[in-house]
């Protein structure tokens, strides 16, 4: 482990199949996009390395298939999730629609119920949009989840939607623990201060 | 963690889906799903007789599903025997997914992974041998079957 590493977080990538969350993460990881990305199947692993305010923040993130046939199998993986994004397509009403069924699995299956959520409506790049940013924004606000809408192809949120995430998660007292090795490095005080910071307790829009 | 093939299963779902499909088979009900469900939980066990099982059930499935159901199999057939560091089937299996659809990420990365650990363990230049013996008649043809597509 690295010595700089502040803690390892694991974050989980949820929605319906095509909404582009597998599209989203590699823009993340490795800035690029593919018109032609393949359906994920059961669930891919990524690993970066991110600075959120000063601090190096190691993201495990698991990317679920959204497909039906793996539906079961993935619960399992919100176990110990710090924070979790519901992905869905603002061209699909469909998947805006089935948001509730996979913030009822988000709510049954995390471990850590101060999970820090976070809703994206995708696909903001193309015409055609099927739900409004304010019906977003309503069902975030209902959830008490960050919103944001972006676009994996155009780049447009996709960086700023992680990094709100990790500082909300970083900002959440007792969520999260230094990793065993970066602990000499980090003051009792820093925590403290990272614990007072924590003022945000609901929703929070982000544009 | 650092790789897909680091992830381990919890003991929980093991159990859960292990019961699942022995109660299904004791009463004759065993679908693709149970069956598929409880391989994916034995191939990201911890131990390695689980991972052969797994891999056991993945090939049994792999013969009678429908092609994405084979993509499936396919990809977990080749973390399975990655586990089990037979390397070279596994990688023998990513070359079947990738002829059908090369551009895809997510098994390139795992290409690569099982590269990364065979050079770790001294064993490059082995794959390609192992990999082009590989031979699988339904999976061969599951690749010419979706490439003429």
């Amino acid at each position: 482990m690295d010595p700089s590493v502040l803690t390892t977080l694991k974050i989980l990538i949820t929605g319906e199949s095509g909404v582009g969350k597998s599209s989203l993460l590699l823009r993340f990881t490795d800035d690029t996009f593919d018109n032609e990305q393949a359906a994920t199947i059961g669930v891919d692993f990524k690993v970066k390395l991110i600075n959120v305010d000063g601090n190096n923040v190691k993201l495990a993130i698991w990317d679920t298939a959204g497909q039906e046939r793996f539906r079961t199998l993935t619960p399992s993986y919100y176990r110990n999730a710090q924070g979790a994004i519901l992905v869905y397509d603002v061209c699909s009403r469909q998947s805006f629609s089935r948001l509730d069924a996979w913030f009822d699995e988000l709510e049954t299956y995390a471990t850590n119920t101060n999970i820090v959520k976070m809703l994206i409506g995708n696909k903001i790049d193309k015409d055609r949009r099927e739900v409004s940013r304010e019906e977003g924004l309503k069902f975030a606000k209902k959830h008490s989840m960050l919103f944001i809408e972006a676009s994996a192809k155009t780049k447009d949120g996709v960086q700023m939607a992680f990094e709100e995430l990790v500082q909300k998660i970083i900002q959440t007292p007792g969520l999260w623990e230094a990793d065993a090795t970066s602990q000499r490095g980090l003051s009792l005080s820093d925590k403290t201060e990272a614990g007072q910071s924590w003022s945000c307790s609901g929703y929070c829009s982000m544009v | 963690m650092e790789d897909v093939l680091d992830e381990s299963v919890s003991e929980e779902d093991l159990r859960k889906f292990e019961r699942r499909y022995h109660d299904s088979l004791a009463q004759g009900t065993v679908t693709h799903v149970i069956q598929f469900e409880y391989a994916w939980c034995l191939i990201r066990s911890k131990y390695p007789t689980d991972v052969k099982r797994g891999i056991f059930l993945l090939e049994d499935l792999s013969k009678g599903e429908n092609e994405s159901g084979k993509r499936d199999c396919i990809y977990y057939l080749a973390i399975g025997n990655a586990k089990i560091k037979e390397y070279s089937k596994a990688l023998g299996y990513t070359k079947v997914l990738l002829q059908v659809e090369p551009g895809n990420r997510q098994v390139q990365t795992l290409k690569h992974t099982i590269e990364k650990r065979m050079e770790r363990e001294g064993l490059k230049g082995m794959a390609i041998i192992g990999g082009a013996a590989l031979a699988l008649g339904s999976l061969i043809g599951f690749g010419v079957a979706l490439a003429r597509k």
